[in-house]
């Protein structure tokens, strides 16, 4: 039985449509990816996982329960951190944990959970007075504190700096070695990239493409490789050109930009290395997950996507 | 696969840990205690008044017109009644709106506490204030200005009871829906006032036209103050006040709106 199941899920808000027809499975023990640019209809699948919303068709089951009927059971073995969710200003970390701890029939110990949390010394903070990685934290130790068998985590480091990003990719290692599925929903490429087992890129409500990270990289690389290095001496572009493998070559001062095919480091630098040719401060932009994103989710007149700008100004090889 | 008959609910879900409970109430007590603003005025205008009242001389003096009864005597239900309603119709709605204004509902909506859970453990808070502050009137009137108790005091009780459970009700159902604290009380004072109009409190019973004299035995304030006044029968004050309780609470489980 899979963990999540999501089969043909659609939902609409008036005129707009959220989700048109999203489905995916999360097997137990993985760390699922779900990402997408702003608006692709990420949360609302989450929060129809989650039992926030009625989904118009399709159906939504969770280690096998329906969570719109059985409220109560899912709710039991389901952890969720959500975005927009907070805690009433004034309550303090402990006892924020206890009241949700109270609620579950089999809760995980809050004095355990304070300390892999590293919240002990905050234990008496009231909520209001955290900071962003303080506040994310107990999120996820509130996502934890029913000992689920699934979690759930909607844009966990949204807004958080990158220190605090990289603890909290430590923290989702942490539950999943606790042995619970995890659904992690991201607009950061980096973070699916390094954390999870597959990744679902969804696009205006409908899933483009489920795989591994490095399948979906793969997919991207019709986007091909990049080079850039400066050469210990001066080379003619038209020598590179006419490497099969090459498609383009660009100049930046004293630095060679190359692209080309998923064959065109080794091609540049067997030629270089017969001319005798040194590529000093070489940097291979290898295929990322950014640039399978931005095929399969780029749409015309869609400039403020969620992608960092890691992309450089030459003209596209498609 | 599921065992679970799956049929859309007509009651809303009521299962909840026992602990779940008591610790949702002592920590609501908690925040309330931390936020006071929000139930001040249901505890301390009733207070007031009642003090107020019982430093002038002449509502202590008894009144022919009253059947013997002082000024102060008449006026130690109604205040001890008022924390009732002041809280159930402001300090109730506002601070679940303000809560699911602020998201903290919406992570509640995805943990196992059910909407009735939360609204009850919200009225017993709320409830418990209340029923001090009358208790606090009682003792102040009763005590302090050596105001005299009612003839009936079960009767007063079963009628304080009830109404604040009806009040309570019908302020947990603009609880259930308000999206915002403004929107809370743009419902909550206008159902407050329309209680208050029909308590007498504006313009006597007595003075009204017949048709809104029978018609204030079915809003839940003006039930209270006939079953006081004696004024009907009082079994049918208490089903009106009952038949708000139940409906208004089982409503406003149904109909309760996380975000």
């Amino acid at each position: 039985m899979p963990a999540i199941e999501v089969r043909n899920l659609k939902k609409t808000y008036g005129d707009t449509t959220a989700v048109a027809d999203v489905s995916f499975e999360v097997g137990e023990g993985e760390i699922f990816g779900i990402l997408g640019p702003n608006g692709a209809g990420k949360t609302t699948t989450v929060e129809c996982i989650s039992g926030l919303r009625t989904p118009d068709a399709g159906a939504v089951r969770v280690l096998g329960l329906d969570p719109g009927l059985d409220r109560e059971n899912v709710r039991q073995v389901l952890g969720v951190q959500l975005q927009e969710s907070q805690l009433p200003a004034k309550i303090q970390v402990r006892e924020a944990l206890e009241l949700y701890a109270s609620f579950y029939r089999e809760p995980a110990d809050v004095g355990r959970l304070l300390a892999q949390w590293e919240l002990t010394e905050k234990a008496t903070a009231r909520f209001g007075k955290l900071s962003g990685g303080q506040k994310q934290r107990l999120a996820v130790a509130l996502a934890m504190v029913g000992n689920p068998r699934v979690v759930v985590l909607d844009e966990l480091t949204t807004g958080l700096d990158p220190h605090a990003r990289r603890t909290a990719w430590e923290m989702v290692e942490q539950v999943r070695a606790a042995g619970v599925t995890v659904l992690l929903v991201t607009h950061f490429m980096e973070e699916a990239e390094r954390l999870c087992d597959r990744v679902a890129i969804i696009d205006a409500g409908r899933v483009v493409a489920v795989d591994t990270p490095a399948g979906l990289a793969a997919y991207g690389s019709a986007a091909g490789q990049r080079m850039r290095f400066r050469p210990s001496a001066p080379v003619q572009d038209a020598l590179l050109l006419a490497l099969p493998e090459v498609s383009s070559v660009e100049r930046h001062g004293a630095y060679l930009e190359v692209a080309g095919n998923s064959e065109v480091i080794g091609a540049v630098t067997a030629l270089l290395a017969r001319r005798q040719i040194i590529a000093a401060e070489l940097r291979v932009e290898q295929n990322s997950l950014d640039d399978a994103f931005i095929a399969l989710t780029s749409h015309p007149g869609d400039s403020d996507g969620p992608h960092h700008t890691s992309r450089t100004t030459s003209e596209e090889s498609r | 696969m599921s065992a679970t008959t799956a049929s859309p609910r007509l009651l809303p879900e009521f299962r909840m840990t026992g602990n779940g409970f008591r610790t949702l109430v002592r920590t609501q007590a908690r925040l309330l205690r931390r936020e006071p603003a929000i139930v001040l005025s249901g505890i301390a205008l009733p207070v007031a008044l009642i003090i107020v009242f019982g430093v002038i001389p002449a509502f202590g003096k008894p009144s022919a017109s009253l059947g013997g009864k002082t000024t102060l005597d008449v006026y130690v239900p109604t205040f001890a009644m008022l924390s009732s309603v002041l809280t159930a119709f402001t300090a109730l709605p506002v601070s679940f709106a303000d809560l699911r204004e602020r998201g903290v509902l919406r992570r509640l909506a995805v943990s196992p506490v059910p909407a009735a859970g939360l609204l009850a453990a919200q009225v017993t808070v709320i409830a418990a204030t209340a029923a001090a502050t009358a208790a606090a009137v009682v003792l102040i009137g009763v005590v302090g200005f050596g105001a005299t108790l009612p003839a009936n005091p079960a009767l007063m009780l079963a009628s304080y009871v009830l109404g604040t459970t009806a009040l309570l009700a019908l302020g947990l159902l603009i609880s259930a829906l308000a999206p915002s604290a403004g929107v809370a009380t743009a419902f909550g004072v206008p159902t407050m006032i329309l209680n208050f109009f029909f308590a007498g409190v504006y313009v006597p019973l007595q003075s009204m036209p017949h048709v809104l004299r029978d018609l204030s035995g079915f809003v839940p304030y003006g039930a209270i103050v006939d079953t006081w006044s004696g004024s009907g029968a009082a079994w049918q004050h208490l089903a009106v006040l009952a038949g708000y309780t139940v409906v208004g609470a089982l409503a406003a489980a149904r109909v309760f709106k996380w975000e």
